[in-house]
């Protein structure tokens, strides 16, 4: 008996008089939608009572939200809900991307794995030392070492670069592979297939940490046919990072990648692509290609993420903003906080620095103060550095230094909207019927900037106020759409007998909110998250996973996504 | 001829097959063979070009593959910069 309605509990959970937007695309409409166990049992009127009951008068009923491009890898063997990731809405994540991933890895690889995490993803350090406990080896033994505890679901990838490092050992950086290696390397891509891999991962375009390819950009067009000839045995997909920099690259690769998907069968990615105001022409050269290659009957999705890019930094640790002033890089990188406090203090290394950084007075005007630690310097939070070296009677430049050294390196800066931020385009690339919403990186570049809350930058800036794309279009692309494009099954739909990932937001509110430092990572580490806006509850397998009332609770039902192969065969013969 | 690409997957081997009538001509590139250099692929991609002639343009037409530091002394790849992996172009970028 339900004591607030009076009624006999016959389902677990009722979500009442939403307007359910069910990931299909077609127009929303008000309904109940009841869940029993992990599943959606009815949608319509219920009259019967839940054991929960959850009043969504107001609010959208959608599908949990899908985040194709992800590095939660790490983090998910500390956090099993990919924070804040969950909060925001996102019931099943996909990491392992970009040729990387924790498993396979031999225990001899796994600092090189680190250094590469740390190099690409930004990932520090201190994090894996002090987070990580290294029981695993193989892709089955990681998968069960996360699943334990996982509150969001998981599409794991296998990584190319960590299927060589495993194979060929420090070969792996120097050489193309022997028939008998990649016959090696596709018996254990089967392995990790077998075990609920969802696909595999290469990069033509990454480094490690010695500034050297990784090791899948040793490989030859071969060996990645030869990968995907297995890819194609379980209708799996493969994910690239091409040369995004450049179209005729960028057009070459997704033709490669037609190539493989025609001759395979099989689904192919690659991310990102960006939009600036000085190569919208190319990117239009691009998606042209995209076109003709559907056309051809290729699976080709180019991954867009829906947040511009906005770059956070502190002087407490190396940010690639200052890449290319090789006397700042080389301080931030080597230097203490004591000796970068110094530098910045007086004497002629303040003066070899503001030397070097003054052609970039431009760039250094236009940054943000984002967060500082003292009382006496709030007064500047949120304003433009020309407008605080206005107030101190300074450049832009050494308000920059002076802020750092009185915040003891603990002032954080922001160069908001440095790229992909051409409204008009980027919003008619996400109503592209060939496009994949996604590339958030969630998880990686922590201490650059916040990859959290691009859903809800999606509904709040594209839908609510832009309104370049309509609430059921966009809640179709990150639901059903990317179900469809990663083969995740039971997923992405409010509908009767699928399995109840489920999000309850606000439509007048969802969004993103601001930019902020946070000591989250292990190894007292820090990181930029974003909290959600408007988001009231996340319902990941029927069980409430988050809620803003209760916060992240303990109804773990998060899985990995597709299962292993044996559930997905009694899945078929049910 | 526009031209566009299959990969056989025994070595690795390009196959270069007439454009199929949907595909519109797009810069003309390769994917390296098994030991290519500049020199190797002058000589396939650019016959009737002297060598150092097609060299040069190949270098100036792949600033992505000639600008990237080689293998380094001691490492197999020596001073060669193509990775097995390269999308190497064959003509100038189109107007």
């Amino acid at each position: 008996m339900n004591k607030n309605t009076g009624r006999m509990d016959m389902y677990d959970l009722v979500i009442r008089n939403g307007r359910v937007v069910d990931g299909s695309g077609m127009p929303a409409f008000t309904a109940d939608v009841a869940v029993k166990g992990d599943r959606i049992v009815r949608i319509g009127r219920v009259e019967q009572a839940g054991a929960r009951e959850i009043d969504a008068s107001g609010k959208v009923v959608a599908p949990g939200f899908i985040d194709p491009h992800t590095h939660f890898d790490a983090q998910l063997l500390w956090d099993g809900a990919a924070k804040p990731a969950l909060s925001h809405g996102v019931t099943t994540i996909v990491s392992g991307n970009c040729s990387l991933s924790l498993a396979p890895l031999k225990a001899e690889h796994r600092m090189k794995l680190v250094g590469m995490f740390n190099q690409i993803e930004e990932m520090p350090l201190k994090a894996f030392k002090e987070g990580v406990v290294w029981d695993w080896e193989t892709f089955p033994e990681y998968l069960a070492r996360i699943r334990k505890g996982l509150s969001i679901n998981v599409g794991q990838l296998v990584g190319h670069s960590v299927l060589r490092l495993w194979v060929m050992g420090e070969a792996a950086m120097e050489r193309t592979a022997t028939d008998a290696e990649i016959a090696e390397m596709q018996a254990l891509l089967r392995e990790c297939l077998d075990a609920g891999a969802i696909g595999l991962s290469t990069s033509y375009v990454d480094m490690d940490e010695t500034l050297k390819p990784v090791p899948s950009r040793y490989a030859d067009a071969g060996e990645v046919e030869a990968l995907a000839a297995v890819l194609s045995e379980y209708g799996r997909i493969l994910q690239i990072v091409p040369e995004f920099y450049d179209p005729d690259l960028t057009i070459a690769r997704l033709d490669q990648l037609a190539e493989i998907s025609l001759k395979y069968g099989i689904s192919t990615t690659f991310s990102p692509l960006f939009v600036n105001a000085d190569n919208i022409a190319a990117v239009d050269r691009v998606m042209a290609r995209v076109d003709e290659q559907f056309a051809r009957g290729a699976r080709v999705w180019p991954q867009v993420q829906t947040r511009p890019i906005d770059i956070s930094f502190s002087f407490a640790v190396p940010s690639l903003i200052f890449i290319r002033l090789p006397g700042w890089y080389n301080i931030m990188r080597f230097g203490t906080p004591e000796e970068i406090v110094a530098a910045f203090a007086g004497g002629e290394s303040r003066e070899r620095l503001i030397a070097e950084a003054t052609p970039m007075m431009d760039l250094w005007s236009f940054l943000k103060l984002r967060q500082v630690a003292s009382e006496a310097n709030q007064q500047y939070v949120g304003k433009t550095l020309a407008e605080i070296g206005k107030l101190r009677g300074v450049t832009a430049l050494e308000a920059m230094i002076d802020l750092s050294v009185e915040e003891n390196l603990d002032a954080h800066f922001m160069a908001e909207n440095m790229g992909h931020n051409e409204d008009g385009k980027v919003g008619s690339l996400l109503r592209h019927p060939r496009v994949h919403i996604g590339a958030s990186d969630g998880g990686a570049h922590i201490l650059s900037f916040s990859t959290y809350g691009d859903t809800g930058y999606l509904f709040g800036h594209f839908v609510r106020d832009a309104k370049l794309l309509s609430l059921e279009e966009a809640v179709k692309k990150i639901t059903s759409d990317t179900a469809a494009i990663w083969a995740i099954p039971e997923r992405g739909l409010i509908a009767k007998g699928l399995i109840a990932d489920i999000v309850v937001f606000d439509p007048a509110a969802i969004d993103r909110g601001e930019e902020v430092y946070v000591q989250d990572v292990p190894g007292e580490g820090s990181r930029y998250v974003r909290d959600a806006h408007g988001v009231d509850t996340v319902i990941v397998a029927g069980g409430v996973a988050w809620s803003a009332a209760e916060g992240y609770t303990d109804d773990a039902r998060g899985a990995i996504v597709p299962p292993a192969i044996a559930a997905s065969a009694e899945l078929e013969a049910a | 001829m526009p031209c566009t690409r299959l990969i056989d997957t025994n070595g690795g081997e390009k196959i270069v097959t007439s454009m199929t009538a949907e595909l519109s001509p797009v810069r003309k590139s390769i994917l390296p063979k098994g030991g290519d250099t500049w020199t190797s692929i002058a000589a396939r991609e650019l016959p009737g070009v002297a060598e150092a002639d097609a060299v040069g343009m190949l270098q100036s037409w792949n600033l992505h593959v000639f600008m990237r530091a080689a293998g380094g002394v001691g490492r197999m790849r020596g001073d060669n910069p193509i990775l097995p992996s390269d999308v190497i172009f064959v003509e100038a970028p189109r107007a």
